[in-house]
């Protein structure tokens, strides 16, 4: 790989400007943050209910096409990205009609209504990629480097809002008896909770966040595409997981609801941090996606290897090793 | 747990030292960034007709940052933000995304385009005069290739054609904006035509073989995701013995019948001679009209040809194909 670059070791690490990695930050950290609103939303369907959601590469190029083609039609941006969200619950409904209504396996509904999206996208947008003049409507969501450090506070913001409304909505009866119905189906029914009902809201929130997503993505890179929402599952995934495992090495048992709704949003930036790191390492193109899975896979790695060092069960397997060689 | 902290600082702290300690040259070096979408011939040629003409102009005093989206418009963003937040001097933008990222993260760094045909519909600018500059710090280089001439020889080649296929993916603006313009050509000279879309590398074989049926020729437009397939949809194609008319030559080399190609090279060539002016003679890239390549010549793949039994008439290149 390094000899593609045709330079030697030394210099390939002179050419690096660790300068050159902090000033390109601050686009990853907006870019993580506004991906973290679609995290929290793979996290309430992947985790509180316990389904495997793939409508969201559809809802969130949904989002960006409905905030961008209402922007062009001269709707205040604000007012834009609340029909996102309106159109990514229709989303999620129609995943959960398929799916508690028709029977049909969640993963499968998801791919269903991910495949009509397509469609019904480019419908929206009349095609392609619809661009709005930057220059011509002034967004709060801006990767205009001048505005990026408001950019980054507002989306934050957003995130916190966000992560406190999700906290305490799961506390209320309602978002009690949707978290029951994601760990035992059976036992909510018996208590008397409409499971399918539960599932249909569930998926509509999901989707109504990842459609928000999408629509503050759009207003942030100037354009919708149809394509935007392609491995967005995978993302949403990733950062719920990274998220899950840092807040289990980092505040372990002292972990509550809050903390792990942040960290969530953290995760999500910390998987365009590495994003970020990866292109910065300046490797050639094609081995990009495989470095950045390997980054990855290290930071999850890092802290069960860890924790299987310190676990009592190795220690005392080690110390029955060493005394069977001694005896 | 101390020491991985150590360990990290250790190593933030090498890697400090190691770019202060190459010493620097005293003149004006410039940094640009160049943002391609994806990875195929047409593309890559543009960017490097584009380095080349950098190089040989200022030689060592420019300094590239080449990154590849690998076909993600959101990746896009991210590259060009780290562009716009390093203040590199100038950013070229390869492919119509990267443009528009390009032009959502900066409005102050001069961004240059190639691989883009329409200017106005990708940065949704009315009225504008592409002989005068976009007005905005946006200029470039555009692939674009006037519909009539892909109408005039495709038939040239298949004079009694009635039903003609047009193939492209449903998520590229540039090949349906280029559909249209074909089609309406092909209108005026009374031939038929029918649209079939793809919506990615998956689904490709399957429209193709639809596509097929009942037709005397193909187009495929300048789309970036069939460059990227030719040999699935050249496959189908040789099958039915059918004339494939591509958008350009890196697509007809790999599996089409004929094209009429302008070079991506020059196209990059000439967007890398605009950035000397910006960089070096200050020119203001509001003003600087939008770059074509030199005039577009009909090229053929002998070896498509051979596969369908056809007959080249005069007045075409033969692709040197490997």
């Amino acid at each position: 790989m390094l000899d593609a670059l045709m330079v030697s070791i030394p210099e390939y690490f002179a050419s690096l400007k660790f300068t050159a990695l902090l000033r390109a930050l601050p686009g990853g950290v907006a870019q993580g943050l506004i991906w973290g609103v679609l995290a929290l939303g793979v996290f309430l369907t992947f985790r509180m209910l316990g389904v495997s959601d793939l409508t969201v590469d559809g809802s969130m190029a949904t989002g960006g096409a409905v905030c961008i083609m209402l922007v062009l039609a001269g709707v205040n941006p604000q007012l834009a990205l609340l029909a996102s969200f309106l159109a990514g619950m229709a989303a999620g409904v129609i995943t959960g009609f398929l799916h508690t209504k028709l029977g049909i396996p969640d993963i499968l509904a998801g791919i269903l209504t991910q495949i009509s999206l397509y469609s019904i996208n480019l419908n929206i947008m009349g095609k392609a990629n619809q661009a709005v003049n930057v220059n011509k409507v002034a967004f709060l969501f801006s990767s205009n480097a001048k505005l990026l450090t408001r950019t980054i506070w507002i989306v934050l913001g957003v995130c916190v809002a966000l992560v406190v409304a999700l906290y305490l909505y799961l506390g209320t009866e309602h978002g009690s008896a949707l978290r029951a119905t994601g760990i035992n189906g059976n036992m909510a029914r018996a208590q008397g909770i409409n499971t399918n009902r539960m599932k249909v809201i569930g998926l509509a929130l999901s989707n109504g966040l990842v459609a928000l997503s999408g629509g503050i993505m759009s207003q942030y890179q100037g354009f919708a595409d149809v394509k935007m929402g392609t491995g967005a599952i995978v993302i949403g995934l990733a950062a719920v997981i990274i998220g899950e495992v840092l807040g289990e090495a980092l505040v372990g048992r002292h972990m509550n609801f809050m903390v792990r709704l942040a960290f969530v949003v953290l995760g999500s930036v910390i998987y365009y941090v590495v994003y970020v790191f990866v292109l910065w390492l300046k490797f050639p193109p094609d081995d990009m996606k495989l470095l950045t899975a390997v980054v990855v896979a290290i930071f999850l790695a890092v802290p069960n290897l860890r924790a299987a060092k310190r676990n009592s069960f190795g220690r005392i397997a080690k110390q029955n090793a060493k005394a069977a060689r001694h005896s | 747990m101390k020491k991985m902290i150590s360990l990290v600082l250790a190593a933030a702290m090498v890697l400090g030292m190691a770019s202060a300690v190459t010493a620097r040259a005293e003149e004006k070096t410039y940094t640009v960034g160049i943002c391609q979408l994806v990875q195929h011939a047409a593309l890559d040629a543009a960017t490097q007709g584009f380095m080349d003409a950098l190089t040989e102009k200022l030689g060592d005093n420019v300094k590239f940052d080449l990154q590849n989206a690998q076909g993600e418009s959101t990746t896009c963003s991210t590259i060009v933000t780290g562009f716009v937040a390093n203040e590199y001097d100038l950013i070229m933008a390869n492919a119509t995304p990267a443009l528009l990222a390009a032009v959502a993260a900066t409005d102050t760094i001069p961004i240059l385009g190639t691989s883009v045909t329409d200017y106005a519909t990708a940065l949704a600018i009315d009225d504008m005069d592409a002989s005068v500059g976009t007005g905005i710090n946006v200029s470039g280089t555009s692939d674009g290739v006037p519909a009539q001439l892909y109408a005039d020889t495709l038939l040239e080649l298949v004079p009694d054609a009635k039903n003609v296929a047009i193939l492209y993916c449903s998520s590229e603006p540039n090949s349906v904006l280029q559909a249209q313009q074909f089609a309406a050509c092909m209108d005026e000279m009374g031939v038929n035509t029918r649209v079939y879309t793809f919506t990615d590398s998956n689904d490709i074989q399957a429209v193709v073989t639809a596509a097929v049926e009942d037709v005397d020729a193909m187009y495929i437009p300048t789309d970036n995701t069939a460059a990227s397939n030719m040999t699935i949809i050249s496959n189908v194609c040789v099958g039915a013995n059918l004339p494939v008319i591509c958008g350009e030559e890196g697509m007809c080399g790999a599996g089409g019948l004929a094209t009429v190609s302008i070079s991506y090279y020059d196209i990059g060539h000439v967007c890398g001679e605009m950035a000397y002016d910006v960089l070096v003679n200050g020119a203001d890239v509001s003003t600087m009209p939008i770059g074509h390549a030199a005039s577009p010549v009909k090229k053929y793949n002998p070896d498509y040809a051979q596969a369908i039994g056809f007959e080249m008439p005069q007045g075409y290149e033969a692709i040197e194909t490997q």
